[in-house]
């Protein structure tokens, strides 16, 4: 929310906009197959002479595989890498080609009808996990005005999926580093029975909020702003993560729900529980799918 | 009790304010940040507690402005759209 702190990260691409518009183009031309054959040699380029942009991808993985050395480091770098250049072709994919050009399962939707039926509004957690936006398409059943907690550095190139058409987004974006943190808008749209969709692995806004809580055998930090609405509004937690199953196809998982009791203790602290049952949950995600998490910066080493 | 002393008193018992009593808030002191010293947290139990307190909706991020910026732009805010 209102930042105290400099940012321990930043939303903008590491290419350049050329470099964007190539893979647009690519996909334009040649669909799928073609800019997947792109990323290969891109990838590789970064990973052999951009040797920080490697070290960014070992805050994960050297605690995901901590056995990990040598050519099989570099191997999971370039795993990871390659996933995470995928996933923002397939986010471009469904900008261009739309949406219905990736299959997205989602068996969870009327345990999200229930839970919107109790008319608290609901908040969907997500991480930086599988390709959150195009796999945004699958709550379009919903039918229900989506809120989305989206930070946009100056200067970013990279579009969202929303972006290349040009058209309206399929969610009203709440910009974190406004007025309190889009407090009011998020109070309110929650009031009126929508859904707020936040990112539960990153901090954005109000550094202070958080909490540092044990992932992958290390205190980490993590946001903990949601849970103070839920606890405030009445609303559950959705833990949505969403996950690639085949070259065309995102699955949705509801992975929980965290329900948050009014609590009268003012201190972060008394939020550790239920951010504790989120960070289990991603535990378990990156467990089970190491290559689809896409989260680059230090959160073992955050300012304090 | 004065509507601004009841004001004082809501913040200080719904927000659960230690070692603050509604005598000690200045009426023209920042709510947020220097001042009263609350946060972006706090700003969403501010939203809910005025609204359900005193019946008035904070619809928007520029209302919201104007209304956090002291109890006395509290005050106003609340009696110009549910005066009591």
């Amino acid at each position: 929310m209102t930042r105290s702190t400099p940012p321990s990260w930043s939303s903008r691409s590491i290419a350049a906009g050329w470099q964007h518009q190539f893979f647009y183009l690519a996909v334009r031309l040649g669909g799928r197959r073609l800019a997947y054959a792109w990323t290969y040699p891109v990838v590789a380029y970064y990973l052999l002479f951009r040797p920080r942009l490697r070290a960014r991808t070992r805050h994960y993985l050297r605690r995901r595989f901590p056995n990990h050395v040598g050519f099989r480091a570099f191997r999971d770098s370039f795993r990871l890498s390659l996933s995470f250049a995928q996933a923002l072709v397939d986010r471009a994919r469904a900008g261009i080609l739309g949406p219905e050009c990736l299959a997205v399962r989602f068996d969870g939707i009327q345990a999200l009808r229930e839970l919107l039926d109790q008319g608290r509004g609901l908040i969907l957690m997500g991480a930086h996990v599988g390709c959150w936006q195009a796999a945004m398409s699958g709550l379009n059943r919903l039918q229900v005005p989506t809120h989305l907690l989206m930070q946009r550095d100056q200067g970013d190139v990279d579009r969202h999926y929303h972006e290349h058409l040009g058209g309206e987004p399929p969610y009203r974006i709440i910009d974190p580093n406004g007025f309190l943190g889009g407090a009011v808008e998020i109070v309110q749209a929650l009031g009126r029975g929508e859904i707020v969709s936040v990112m539960g692995d990153r901090i954005f806004g109000h550094d202070e909020n958080h909490l540092e809580l044990p992932f992958l055998g290390e205190p980490a930090a993590f946001p903990v702003g949601a849970y103070k609405i839920a606890a405030t509004t009445g609303a559950p937690v959705a833990v949505l993560f969403s996950r690639k199953t085949a070259p065309d196809a995102y699955a949705l998982d509801l992975a929980r729900v965290i329900r948050v009791p009014r609590i009268r203790d003012r201190r972060l602290e008394a939020l550790r529980p239920f951010a504790l049952e989120f960070v289990e949950s991603l535990e378990t995600y990156v467990q089970a799918h190491p290559y689809q998490f896409y989260n680059f910066h230090d959160m073992w080493n955050t300012p304090k | 009790m004065t509507f601004k002393e009841k004001v004082k008193q809501t913040l200080v018992e719904e927000l659960n304010l230690e070692d603050v009593s509604p005598e000690d808030i200045d009426d023209d002191a920042p709510l947020f940040g220097e001042g009263l010293g609350l946060d972006s947290l706090d700003a969403v139990e501010l939203v809910v507690i005025i609204q359900k307190h005193f019946g008035v909706v904070i619809a928007d991020m520029e209302q919201g402005r104007a209304a956090f910026q002291s109890v006395n732009a509290l005050c106003d805010f609340i009696q110009e759209r549910n005066p009591q």
